[in-house]
């Protein structure tokens, strides 16, 4: 039964999302604007590795408006099990970063907080830090925990202990495919931490009432937040209620962490009154950052252009506490591994614990960085073989129904299948025509040069595995009410993205109603819709929107049988749409559901965690096995680089991307463009520093760190092709739609470098790629040219 | 606290502790077109004052330092950041907040918060309300702003989610709006 475009009413329809009325108008209430009884401050650590030998708060207790006192003596002795992540203390007396948490205080005012933390006493024993995560992954480094800093390649909330190995993705015969090379290339690059900064910083309130806690937290991942604080407190998840409804921006780097614990301690220990912690700007840019990573490539290519081996070695930064999704992130399952037709290949991500700030997901994980490594020798690649970078990609590129990867996994993490509705050869001549690559007159030769201005083109090719959908992962409800509207209890969370709005519109759609008679319930566990990953890897519209749908075919079915003996037919001749259950085809032989129905129908679907296990060859478990449905991913970007200053100016971005099937495309574009920025601020402008020596960080501020603003960013246009498969409603992505949030920026850095090179002929192979290292690098080939 | 070189030290914390027992001092302020009478603090920031005795939480906090502009309101009719103004500079001012565009009770928004609605200029919305009333005092001075302009105004404001596009075609788009229904 394939969905026929002519009937959509929201489908494809840019329907404002509805909070964004109160959004302009001030009233949207964030966790922020609620009051609070007491407030809550973190004491961290002035050392980035050290052990707590002692600590006297006996002045802390003494001081007048402070009501509650916690250190590690103090927490559960049970750990905190945090997804992806070792689970850890809620407090320790083993500290791991500069910024680690050592004990917090709540207080009557934030002053008197703020106060408390000046008069706790602690002694640490210093000990040895490290920094680097290749030098970490040694055997002889210091230890952050015993039994080595290396952590993967395994999976699972309550996993404590490293594997001390990589995460490895092989197949066919590396060795094999060098010697089949006419050119090998190798490089490396290194990649600096990007800091989330979400202009709303990490915020919760707790308040106990008896044996019951409510938190009021911004987060993307309400679940795991109820089900790690239950756990290390040891009381029934039902007892801890998340109340999520607002969150001002996350982008991976709000989940659990031990500031929400935290709080819930100091609030038990102050008779349960209401306690806020809110992070300041200085604790948000020193305490969670998207993995930095040192790279290395070696590429083979024959002379006509195939690509016959890559093989890939990468050490990501965790930091102390650090997410593996946030490292290497199981290279993105294949993604971008499957971006080229790779021959023979080996990836080995190392995933190691440092004593830097720790590792957390950030817009798109590790494929920005992954792409930046990889395309950097894609390009010399096609520079050695005097080919046009676009025509080098076009020969590697698969496209819809190639069989990847090329040769079967040597460890079959996913069967070989073929992808499914991948227009990327297509994409990428679109995004080409769109910037006039026509421009491009050859590697290192500028398309323009006025003075000391020299202007390049870049272009990068990348995969995403965003929008996933795994029907275990989430809960969703649908109910039809007496009166034929409909209310959705939905486990997935809306981070802003718009998401409520775009499901409310699936849902709409596939019972022919008004929006208006689509209500939905999420923002607050006490729905009790698990979600088991929360809002991450663009997939809250496709999971959720994918189960809604099976919902609403079964709560039909439901309906059809009870209509069935009235309107003297089989349930299947059944067609249930506004609001009425009639006969298909005779819409005259009609029930109207208010007249049908006597209680509401009620059908709950997700959950099952055995289809997190039934993956065959496609992230759609449902679909047709033997198909794997990818993100093509591409980027092109336009720079004018000062050959005597290296300021770098982006004057245009094309991003191109599959969407499958737009469901609300302003949402869409805005989420291209969103992500686009941020990498953009990760390829040039946002620097991570922190002065080893002396063990402060220098980028602490928006001031110093500089996120992109409204001068920095340059239009972003789009390129968006939208392919997908017709199936049965409740079968696959909805409507054949896919994700969306991160999928615009994967390409973004190495475009930029890749544009770089071609205005200047240097290739910059650190990021981010400010003035100075660009200058560096410009400066050095003059250098060796004389 | 952590080690970094941030010079951003909250005026906040240091006015606070410092003046516990300073005397309150009565402001008046016409804050959305309505007096207000307040008594503050001598090192009361505004920013305080509107969220926490006004109870206007629609202006947002940041980063306390000046640099996020997610705090900014209009004093006499110029984007001001209300994190690093003292209320007892506002003595006697004209304070605009989001809460004071528009007529929400009947529904009627301003064509500037229509337009952020239907260019979707608003993702997370937490910078939203400092982008709304900077753009306002922009289209006061000049009803007809290039891109660039735009760009200019809003460039104290950060959006991490939209990448700005979205926010400067709201901004236009309730530009022309305006023009056509002062021709009328």
């Amino acid at each position: 039964m394939p969905v026929s475009e002519k009937q959509f009413q929201y489908v494809g329809k840019s329907i404002p999302p509805r909070e964004l009325f109160d959004k302009v108008t001030g009233r949207f209430q964030y966790v922020g604007d609620m009051p609070s009884e007491l407030y809550g401050k973190i004491l961290r650590s002035p050392h980035p590795h050290a052990r707590i030998k002692h600590i006297d708060t006996s002045r802390v207790e003494k001081l007048s408006g402070v009501e509650a006192v916690l250190t590690h003596r103090d927490v559960p002795p049970r750990k905190l099990p945090r997804r992806d992540q070792r689970a850890c203390y809620i407090l320790e007396d083993h500290v791991r970063f500069v910024g680690d948490e050592v004990a917090a205080v709540a207080a009557r005012t934030r002053a008197i907080a703020e106060e408390a933390l000046d008069l706790f006493e602690v002694e640490y024993e210093i000990l040895p830090p490290v920094f680097d995560p290749e030098e970490a992954a040694k055997p002889e480094a210091p230890q952050l925990y015993p039994g080595g800093n290396v952590y993967g390649p395994q999976f699972g909330m309550m996993i404590e202990k490293g594997l001390n190995e990589p995460v490895i993705m092989e197949w066919g015969e590396i060795e094999e495919g060098f010697k089949e090379a006419d050119v090998v290339i190798e490089d490396k690059v290194e990649v600096k931490p990007q800091i989330h900064s979400p202009i709303e910083s990490h915020i919760c309130i707790a308040r106990w009432r008896g044996d019951e806690l409510t938190l009021w937290t911004a987060t993307q991942s309400p679940y795991e937040v109820r089900m790690s604080i239950a756990h290390a407190l040891d009381m029934p998840e039902g007892k801890v209620r998340i109340i999520y409804g607002a969150i001002g921006g996350g982008f991976g780097s709000k989940y659990i962490e031990r500031y929400q614990p935290i709080t819930v301690l100091l609030s038990k220990k102050a008779n349960g009154k209401s306690t806020k912690i809110v992070l300041t700007r200085e604790e948000e840019l020193c305490h969670a950052s998207r993995a930095g990573a040192k790279i290395r490539v070696k590429l083979g290519v024959k002379r006509d252009g195939t690509i016959t081996a890559i093989y890939l070695k990468g050490f990501f930064n965790l930091g102390g506490y650090g997410n593996i999704i946030g490292g290497c992130g199981r290279f993105g399952e294949e993604s971008p591994c499957l971006t080229y037709k790779y021959q023979n290949a080996r990836f080995e991500g190392w995933d190691v614990h440092t004593n830097h700030i720790t590792s957390q997901p950030c817009r798109g994980v590790a494929l920005p960085t992954l792409t930046f490594a990889m395309e950097n020798v894609i390009d010399q690649a096609a520079e050695r073989l005097n080919m046009d970078p676009v025509e080098f990609r076009l020969r590697n590129l698969p496209e819809t129904d190639t069989m990847m990867p090329v040769k079967p996994h040597k460890n079959p993490i996913y069967p070989r299948a073929e992808l499914e509705a991948y227009p990327a050869q297509q994409i990428l001549r679109e995004v080409a025509e769109k910037i006039d690559w026509e421009r491009f007159k050859g590697h290192q030769q500028p398309v323009f040069v006025e003075g000391s201005q020299s202007r390049g083109l870049g272009i990068a090719a990348s995969q995403g595995w965003g929008g996933f959908c795994i029907g275990g992962f989430i809960n969703e409800t649908v109910i039809i009410n007496n009166d034929g509207s409909v209310h959705i209890l939905s486990g997935h969370t809306d981070l802003g993205t718009g998401s409520n709005t775009t499901l409310r519109q699936i849902a709409a759609e596939a019972l022919g109603i008004s929006i208006e008679d689509v209500t939905m319930a999420t923002g607050d566990t006490l729905i009790g819709h698990f979600d088991m990953i929360g809002a991450r890897g663009s997939r809250s519209m496709t999971t959720a929107g994918h189960l809604i749908l099976v919902a609403i075919e079964q709560a039909k079915n439901k309906i059809r049988q009870m209509a069935a003996p009235l309107l003297e037919v089989e349930p299947e001749e059944i067609d249930v749409r506004g609001k009425k259950a009639y006969v298909k085809g005779d819409e005259e032989r009609a029930i109207l559901l208010r007249e049908l129905l006597t209680s509401t129908v009620k059908c709950t679907v997700g959950g099952d965690p055995r289809e997190w296990l039934l993956i065959k060859g496609t992230m759609w478990p449902m679909v047709a096995q033997g198909k794997k449905t990818r993100n093509p991913v591409v980027a092109a970007s336009e720079v004018e680089v000062d050959l005597e200053t290296g300021v770098v100016k982006p004057i245009r971005i094309i991003t191109g991307n599959s969407p499958g099937r737009m469901i609300n495309p302003t949402i869409v574009r805005g989420q291209y463009i969103g992500a686009a920025a941020m990498t953009l601020g990760m390829a040039l402008w946002e620097e991570f520093k922190y002065d080893e020596q002396n063990s402060v960080y220098e980028h602490a501020s928006l001031t110093d760190y500089k996120v992109p603003r409204a001068m920095d960013v340059p239009p972003i246009e789009n390129v968006i092709i939208e392919e997908f498969v017709e199936r049965p409603l409740d079968v696959g992505g909805p409507y054949g739609a896919r994700g969306a949030g991160e999928l615009a920026g994967l390409g973004i850095v190495a475009s930029i470098a890749n544009a770089i090179h071609n205005a200047t002929g240097v290739r910059v192979r650190r990021t981010p790629m400010t003035a100075e290292k660009v200058l560096e690098a410009i400066e050095e080939k003059r250098e060796k040219k004389k | 606290m952590i080690k970094s070189k941030s010079s951003g030290k909250e005026k906040r914390i240091e006015a606070e502790m410092i003046t516990v027992a300073t005397t309150r001092k009565i402001i008046h302020l016409v804050v959305n077109g309505k007096d207000r009478e307040v008594e503050v603090r001598p090192n009361e920031l505004l920013v305080d004052v509107l969220r926490e005795r006004l109870g206007l939480t629609g202006t947002k906090i940041g980063c306390e330092a000046g640099e996020c502009g997610a705090c900014t309101v209009l004093i006499n009719g110029k984007p001001n950041l209300s994190c690093l103004t003292l209320a007892i500079e506002c003595e006697g001012k004209n304070i605009l907040t989001i809460e004071g565009i528009g007529d929400v009770e009947r529904g009627n928004l301003h064509p500037l918060q229509k337009a952020f609605v239907e260019y979707y200029g608003v993702q997370c919305g937490f910078c939203t309300p400092a982008m709304i009333l900077t753009a306002k005092a922009l289209l006061e001075k000049d009803p007809d702003p290039k891109e660039i302009e735009i760009r200019e105004a809003i460039n104290g404001v950060i959006c991490r989610c939209t990448g700005y596009m979205q926010i400067i075609e709201s901004i236009s788009a309730a530009a022309k709006a305006m023009k056509g229904n002062a021709r009328e």
